[in-house]
């Protein structure tokens, strides 16, 4: 197995890092790499394979996040229970979004911007529960089985854990019957419903699925980051997630977790640019778009094409005028 | 003989325009029934209409005796109807084998937890659906590009694989809406074959075809349409020396006396 192959390499990397670089400022950052990339691959199956262009996957995130902070700091829930509930409560939430899962095209992101403004507006407005403004300080460190996480490599590898989980989940569910429903519904809605699938359920499960991984990822932000301010689930936030996932490549797995890796990185490996370093990154993202639709994960299978199939100029011109005859 | 399928007064107008006007029909079970007539003769319509891809506004449509109502196309595919498009509706960036796989998702039921924790069941269900999704593609004769972006593939053989995808599932009912349309002869001729081979297989075939020589050796009952309304019904022979079907498609032959013929336009520019 080629790919089995590949996946172990790539997961051993990964879990090489901290080893490697020791700095907590930095491990801090690449755990919300992590995180950003559980955000990503969650948008990916709404997006990459199901078509549907979701601009409120930040509202699951703080929904997620608020969930875990609140249960843990003011009923004393154990972390592993509160994680769950953030996902689940996300996902639930989701079903709110039922009623315009058949908007096609725009009219669905900008419906789903809506409900992210709105999720916002609860968060920033209901203080007795969330802070308010304020926000939430000093979330608790996550205790797993009597462990508590106190480094930053700890929460490295658990963001790790939960980041390879929900890549192996997704992988599964893209190579499923369910997988395969969400691809044709993308593809042509007609024929998808003539081969028997019910077109709207399977856009709210799908939801339904990209709702929970970003709950979960909001938990693992809480207690990450250790305090919540309504405002890091603006839409703003939204738009991030999707700029990951295009960046790193639409319809890819893989491609989810590098874009999400660069975005999060890059502005933080610009900043001697100073002033510079945002539009610096945009002017990055601008021109990577430019020169690979497929993103970063389209980048590579191009490239070969390019080398393989150049043609120096004088036999470009030969093989065009065999097609005039 | 049964009758698997039967309309009842069914019509369908798009505001002014009648595209369907009051059709009855039934369609034998184990038959190939040819629905042919001139172009905007409401073929199309009426496969729409029992496939549930469009509502009528009047009439009853029976499936194996039950009324199919408001039932939407999932669940008439689910109950045994699958159709091909007239312009070819493939899911073009799965592969072939995808394609048909899909054709079998009413039959089947993994669903997201089955799948995410991989239960012997799932894992079983998964196997069947690719062996069944390759005696299909075996069947129409696609094997070989099982692994082909369907998108990628030469034209012909979309058309087949929109074929397998219906007939994967084994349904009782397929309606092919013009599956000959942009084939050459020999492939045309092998049309013919494949659909006499579905037939064997235990479908009905509801079969809506321009291209006359398929249509005259494929099928076993014809009903033509013209205008939305029902203008013969019969066998490939009566439908053949039906007088009004030669009109609707020619028009009727015009009497010219001697002389009038040499002042057609095609007779001056014949003679110059």
């Amino acid at each position: 197995m080629k790919s089995a192959a590949v996946r172990v390499f790539v997961l051993g990397a990964f879990v090489a890092v901290p080893f490697i670089e020791t700095n907590s400022y930095w491990l801090h950052i690449f755990g919300v790499a992590l995180i950003g990339a559980i955000l990503a691959l969650g948008l990916q199956l709404l997006i990459g394979m199901a078509g549907l262009l979701s601009l409120g996957q930040g509202a699951f995130y703080g929904i997620g996040a608020y969930v875990s902070a609140v249960l843990t700091l003011h009923f004393g829930v154990p972390f592993p229970i509160a994680f769950f509930f953030a996902g689940v409560v996300a996902a639930l939430s989701s079903l709110l979004l039922v009623p315009i899962v058949k908007l096609q095209g725009s009219s669905l992101a900008v419906a789903t911007l809506g409900f992210n403004i709105i999720i916002y507006l609860v968060l920033l407005n209901e203080d007795w529960a969330t802070g308010g403004s304020y926000g939430l300080l000093n979330v608790p460190l996550p205790r797993i089985f009597g462990y508590e996480l106190t480094t930053e490599r700890d929460m490295y590898f658990f963001c790790l854990f939960v980041a390879a989980l929900v890549y192996l989940a997704l992988d599964r569910l893209v190579n499923s019957r369910f997988g395969r429903a969400l691809k044709a519904i993308s593809q042509d809605e007609d024929a998808a419903r003539a081969c028997g699938i019910s077109i709207n359920r399977y856009k709210s499960k799908c939801f339904l699925v990209a709702a929970f991984t970003a709950g979960i990822a909001g938990s693992l932000y809480a207690h990450h980051a250790r305090y919540l301010n309504p405002n890091d689930f603006t839409f703003t936030k939204s738009i991030e997630i999707l700029i990951m996932v295009v960046v790193g490549g639409l319809g890819s797995l893989p491609g989810a977790v590098i874009g999400a890796i660069v975005i999060v990185l890059m502005p933080e490996y610009l900043r001697s640019a100073g002033e510079l370093r945002l539009i610096l990154f945009g002017v990055l993202v601008v021109v990577l778009m430019g020169f690979s639709r497929g993103g970063i994960a389209g980048l590579a299978p191009m490239l070969v094409q390019r080398i393989t199939q150049y043609r120096l100029p004088w036999q470009a011109k030969v093989s065009e005028s065999r097609e005039m005859k | 003989m049964t009758v698997l399928l039967r309309t009842e007064q069914l019509s369908c107008r798009f505001d002014g325009l009648v595209a369907v006007g009051v059709v009855d029909l039934s369609v034998q079970a184990g038959d190939v029934h040819g629905l042919i007539g001139p172009n905007g003769a409401g073929k199309t319509t009426f496969l729409n209409l029992i496939s549930g891809h469009t509502r009528p506004t009047g009439g009853t449509i029976y499936f194996n005796g039950n009324d199919l109502g408001a039932m939407p196309p999932e669940r008439r595919a689910a109950a045994g109807i699958r159709r091909t498009f007239q312009n070819l509706r493939l899911f073009r960036e799965m592969t072939a084998i995808e394609n048909v796989m899909v054709g079998l998702h009413a039959n089947t039921q993994s669903e997201i937890f089955q799948s995410l924790i991989r239960t012997g069941r799932q894992k079983q269900e998964e196997r069947e659906i690719a062996e069944r999704a390759r005696e299909a593609l075996d069947f129409v004769g696609l094997l070989g590009s099982a692994d082909a972006i369907a998108g990628s593939l030469p034209y012909g053989h979309q058309r087949l694989l929109e074929i397998a995808r219906a007939f994967v599932a084994k349904p009782k009912l397929i309606l092919a809406d013009e599956p000959a349309a942009g084939l050459n002869g020999a492939e045309a001729s092998r049309l013919v074959g494949l659909i006499r081979r579905i037939q064997a297989a235990g479908v009905t075939v509801m079969l809506v075809e321009h291209h006359i020589q398929v249509v005259m050796r494929a099928c076993d009952r014809i009903t033509v349409l013209n205008y939305g309304k029902k203008l013969a019904d019969g066998s490939p022979a009566d439908i053949r020396d039906h007088s009004g079907v030669i009109e609707a498609y020619l028009g009727t032959k015009p009497i010219y006396t001697r002389s009038e013929r040499r002042e057609t336009p095609e007779a001056r520019h014949a003679a110059p």
